[in-house]
């Protein structure tokens, strides 16, 4: 891998990194100037066609009415981004109520996904018999696909012939609660689905950063007399940090993106209630090909996740550097 | 050792089995829906819609499996094998580049780093299936279109690996690479010496990840592979059943087939994600 | 600077696509296509050009798609100098990348495509007029049924040739209708008849119609019954949306009503009121004709088909078609619109092997031969073919149908009164059809 990555760096056509950070770097480990560029170098080309340039193209898009194929593709200014804000336009209505669902879901599944991985991380970092076992079994139904899981859950949540209104009428609970068609158990069905589909995910995060924290640390705690929560608090969380704040953030970032689950499994119902916004900026800008629109909302949605997150690195902030 | 010890032995044992209970109680909940999974795609057609539905197959049938693995008119292993290709490919490219890029991110000091990094996380802002037209546009451009390189590029410029290692860069103690540096070494050594080495936890993890995201996605490379042959495995499973009517045992075979090769990788990749230990005695 | 590449490549596609349609009329002699029978190595008597290789897609999964695939096989080897391969899509997915795909020159050469897709397709430039292949095929009104024939015009020009329609058809379980009394082989036609049966029905304890919340099927039956009250859609120019009217809304609260009166549950899922109807859950389901093959898979259901009965003040039934459409290029190439018309017809006149699939044929002469009433379950829908309401050919329609299916969504899961779940869909229809008509122009 090390060769792979030589070359990836000098491709940025400088002298081989290594032989020139030699020669300026007799003393004590300072290296070039250009190094920390270098290391760049390979990432940035990547991200800047197909990180930046979409984005670009998007808010060049985004000022358009634009289709792949229509004779006219005029310009028409802002009149994407006034159609999202004023309430007369045909899709006022459906776009807010998009953003609503998604905040909903946002603001209900993030907290459960940041703390049960954790949970089932710091339960599968012990050392016991079977923890691979356990491990693949909690990771595993990450590794199907959205389309697997929502339909899988659609069928095990039907109303009225699915089989976990069976287990509860079976346990006496009752057995015609409408999972998927009427709130608020559609968001209860989206959220747990969430949870049991990609806690895995989170976990193994978790689980790599808690490799980061050195056992010397616990020892002393435990030396010290502190509790398990004690340890948890002084040792755990704050070892965790960095990655905690990798965690919130892109989760954050992934329920704001749910849009497969909510597709498959409630399909919006009821009536358009779970509709996301992802959801609807791919049936504007692919299925109704007003791409423009399309990106319109993408940047207007990106600026709300934004203020969100950058809310969330404040609170991180002061602890990082 | 010198700090009295409460726990005795039945407590030991107590706790014990608490432990297990809360594991295996866990594990039924991730468990049974994917043993329904399994159980539908051993039945019939016929079997699967059965209301009210059996818990076992019966008859136990091949005929989800059969479908797939015997089916001429689409060439199954073939999308498996561009699929394998592509994901090794993909989560390659992302440890290279993304390592790379994380460390210089972390851990050196340089004009604009906080703009660069700044600028990199704001693109995870922008939902990535909003920017699938411009990214066409794009790889058009770059006549990629029907190619390997069009499932295997693009998505390396996600930002989330270079997120991810940058935060575990981060949390990287200061004195190893004083050490490090005291012994004579530039940044490339520290690089590959003592960074990646330590970093094998995150690395591991990152490399399942992204292996994982490549191998299931679905919407891009519908969008931008066009020859049969060319198609990945999710796309070109959607192709095996009917346009109207579920077709459960399919469904669910072609899934236990294409999660097997990943959930082997995840137990294979796992034992570099654990690895905690080994490493305490560098920290000093 | 893509930008400006892509708008010039466009403007240098839609040339090219006027010379390609203009260029059919080159091709000639089609007119003698009834005695193209499968005398192997004839094939050359259509199209006598250099062997072209003509790529065509379709969203035929699953069994169609083996069937059609046999028929393009039969095809091939009938016709040494054209070479046609096929690539199949899910439907969604389908209509999603086409456009892109035309535009980057992956397209193919035909695509097979729904009627109430073709006039988005057509007012974006995706596809060309075919006006010249029905002309020279001496392919008129008569030789289809006129319902199918005039959904493929749009603006005047026609862009769509018919392969087969697909309606809603009436599906009744004989072993409960048994059951609760009802003679297996009557089902009921009338809206009086109807009711009975569900009300002997619920006496036996049997939910008889399970009304679906969703596009499939309840949307469908919907659809169906608001034309069975005699209301439309949308008025005659697709200007303003018209399924608020008072019988729209009649017929809405009939259906919705049978959710309250106990003849369906509740809350019916995404194919439930289908697999329920299989296990003999319920009697009656109002699906499409597709599912007669796939009944036929489960040799242990008693059932039986039959045109939707007539609920309302006339018959009606829902509605949609495949049709052959030509894709224009980026290079144009005579040869292949040849290669591509010769296609279209011989697959026209092959569609008995087609209707085997489970759709009725849209030529009429196949539709009347004797091979095709051999068929008992397709061909008794057949019929409906008079008064099948298609979809209206206007562009952008696909998300004012889905403003359509959800306001019925809202109705059907109690959430908004019929009424008012209608009033509120017509006004964002109106938006948007006001919004379509600004870009695709009129």
């Amino acid at each position: 891998m090390a060769d792979v990555i030589e070359v990836g760096a000098a491709r940025g056509d400088a002298p081989p990194p290594a032989a020139k950070a030699r020669r300026r770097g007799a003393s004590a480990g300072r290296t070039g100037r250009a190094t920390p560029y270098l290391f760049l170098a390979p990432y940035l080309v990547l991200f800047g066609v197909f990180g930046l340039l979409p984005i670009i193209l998007g808010l060049w898009l985004s000022v358009h009415q634009w289709d792949f194929q229509l004779p006219n593709r005029p310009f028409i200014g802002l009149d994407n981004y006034k159609d999202l804000f004023s309430s007369d336009s045909a899709i006022y209505g459906d776009w807010w109520e998009s953003v609503r669902a998604t905040a909903i879901f946002t603001v209900l599944s993030v907290p459960l996904l940041v703390v049960v991985p954790l949970g089932l991380a710091l339960l599968l970092n012990r050392s016991f018999p079977g923890r691979t076992f356990f491990r693949a079994i909690y990771f595993a139904p990450y590794v199907l696909g959205v389309a697997v899981i929502g339909l899988l859950w659609r069928f095990l949540l039907d109303a009225n012939l699915g089989l976990v209104n069976r287990l509860a009428g079976a346990v006496g609970l009752p057995a015609d609660t409408p999972w998927v068609t009427a709130m608020p158990w559609a968001w209860i069905s989206l959220v747990g689905v969430t949870v049991w589909w990609t806690s895995g995910f989170n976990a193994v995060i978790y689980l790599a950063g808690l490799q980061d924290i050195s056992p010397e640390l616990y020892e002393a705690a435990r030396m010290d007399g502190a509790s398990a929560w004690q340890r948890f608090r002084n040792v755990t969380l704050p070892g965790l940090r960095p990655v905690l704040l990798f965690v919130i953030t892109t989760t954050v970032l992934a329920s704001a993106n749910m849009f497969g689950q909510s597709f498959l499994i409630t399909q919006g119902t009821p009536g358009t209630e779970t509709r996301t916004v992802v959801w609807f900026i791919v049936e504007e800008g692919l299925r109704d090909n007003d791409a423009g629109r399309a990106a319109a909302m993408s940047i207007v949605f990106a600026l709300m996740l934004a203020v969100v997150s950058i809310a969330n690195f404040r609170l991180f902030r002061y602890k990082e550097d | 050792m010198t700090t009295p010890t409460r726990t005795t032995r039945g407590s030991a044992t107590a706790s014990r089995v608490v432990l297990y209970a809360t594991l295996v109680a866990l594990a039924l909940i991730f468990l049974v829906p994917l043993l329904w999974m399994v159980i539908t795609s051993l039945k019939t057609y016929t079997g699967a819609q059965q209301i009210p539905p059996s818990w076992l197959p019966n008859p136990i049938a091949g005929y989800g499996y059969e479908q797939i693995l015997n089916n001429s008119a689409n060439p199954v292993l073939r999308w498996f094998f561009n699929s394998m290709l592509a994901a090794t490919l993909h989560s390659l490219l992302v440890l290279v580049t993304a390592s790379m890029a994380a460390y210089a991110l972390a851990r050196l000091k340089f004009r604009g780093r906080g703009v660069s990094f700044a600028l990199i996380v704001g693109t995870l802002f922008i939902p990535p299936t909003s920017l699938i037209i411009p990214n066409f546009l794009i790889v058009d451009q770059l006549n990629w279109i029907d190619t390997l390189a069009v499932v295997v590029v693009p998505g390396a410029a996600s930002a989330f690996g270079v997120f991810f290692l940058r935060q575990f860069f981060l949390s990287l103690p200061n004195e190893l690479e004083e050490a490090a540096t005291l012994d004579g070494a530039n940044q490339w050594q520290i690089f590959f010496r003592v960074v990646l080495p330590l970093s094998k936890p995150a690395l591991a993890t990152l490399a399942v990840l992204s292996f994982l995201t490549n191998w299931n996605d679905f919407l891009w490379p519908i969008f931008v592979l066009f020859s049969p042959e060319k198609l990945t495995l999710p796309p070109g499973l959607g192709l095996l059943q009917g346009s109207y009517v579920t077709d459960y045992p399919v469904i669910m075979a072609g899934a236990v087939l294409a999660s097997l090769p990943v959930l082997i990788l995840f137990v294979l990749a796992q034992r570099h994600i654990i690895q905690g230990v080994s490493r305490s005695g560098l920290k000093g | 600077m893509i930008q400006n590449d892509m708008s010039r490549r466009r403007l240098l596609g839609l040339g090219l696509g006027l010379g390609a349609a203009a260029s059919l009329t080159l091709a000639g002699c089609g007119s003698d296509d009834s005695s193209s029978g499968p005398a192997a190595g004839n094939g050359g008597k259509e199209y006598t050009g250099p062997k072209v290789d003509l790529k065509l897609w379709n969203g035929f999964t699953g069994g169609d798609g083996d069937i059609f695939k046999a028929l393009v096989n039969q095809f091939n080897t009938e016709h040494k100098n054209i070479a046609v391969s096929v690539a199949t899509y899910q439907w969604e997915d389908y209509y999603n990348k086409l456009p892109g795909a035309a535009s980057s020159g992956n397209g193919p050469d035909i695509a097979v495509m729904h009627m109430d897709q073709l006039a988005t397709f057509a007012a974006r430039g995706v596809i060309t007029e075919l006006d010249d292949v029905a002309k020279n095929l001496e392919l008129a009104e008569g030789d289809f049924a006129p319902t199918v024939w005039k959904g493929g015009i749009y603006n005047n020009k026609r862009y769509g040739i018919p392969l087969d329609m697909h309606p809603l058809g009436f599906y009744y379980n004989k072993a409960v209708m048994q059951k609760a009394g009802l003679d297996p082989n009557k089902p009921p036609t009338t809206k009086d008849d109807y009711v009975a049966a569900l009300v002997e029905l619920k006496k036996a304890g049997v939910q008889g119609f399970w009304v679906s919340p969703f596009q499939f099927t309840g949307g469908m039956t919907f659809y169906s019954l608001l034309n069975q009250w005699g209301a439309t859609l949308f008025d005659a120019d697709v200007a303003k949306a018209t399924f608020n009217s008072d019988p729209a809304v009649e017929a809405c609260t009939w259906l919705v009503d049978m959710i309250k009166q106990g003849y369906s549950p509740a809350n019916v899922g995404q194919d439930a009121d289908y697999l329920a109807f299989k296990s003999g859950k319920n009697a009656f389901t109002w699906n499409g004709i597709w599912q007669i093959n796939d009944l036929k898979k489960s040799p242990e259901v008693q059932w039986g088909v039959a045109p939707l009965p007539q609920i309302g003040s006339k018959p009606a039934a829902w509605a949609n078609s495949h049709n052959f459409t030509i894709v224009k290029q980026r290079a144009n190439d005579a040869n292949k619109v040849s290669g591509a018309k010769v296609f279209i017809n011989w697959l026209s006149e092959h569609s008995l092997d087609w209707a085997k699939g489970g759709q009725v044929p849209a030529r009429k002469a196949v539709r009347e031969g004797a091979e095709f009433k051999a068929l008992p379950e397709i061909s008794s829908l057949a019929p409906e073919l008079e008064y099948a309401a298609f979809p209206p050919a206007a562009p952008g329609l696909g998300e004012v149908m889905t403003t359509f299916y959800n306001s019925f969504n809202e109705a059907a899961l109690g959430k908004k009164s019929p009424k008012q779940a209608l009033d509120d869909g017509v006004a964002k229809a109106n938006k948007q059809l006001e919004d379509n008509r600004k870009k695709y122009g009129s």
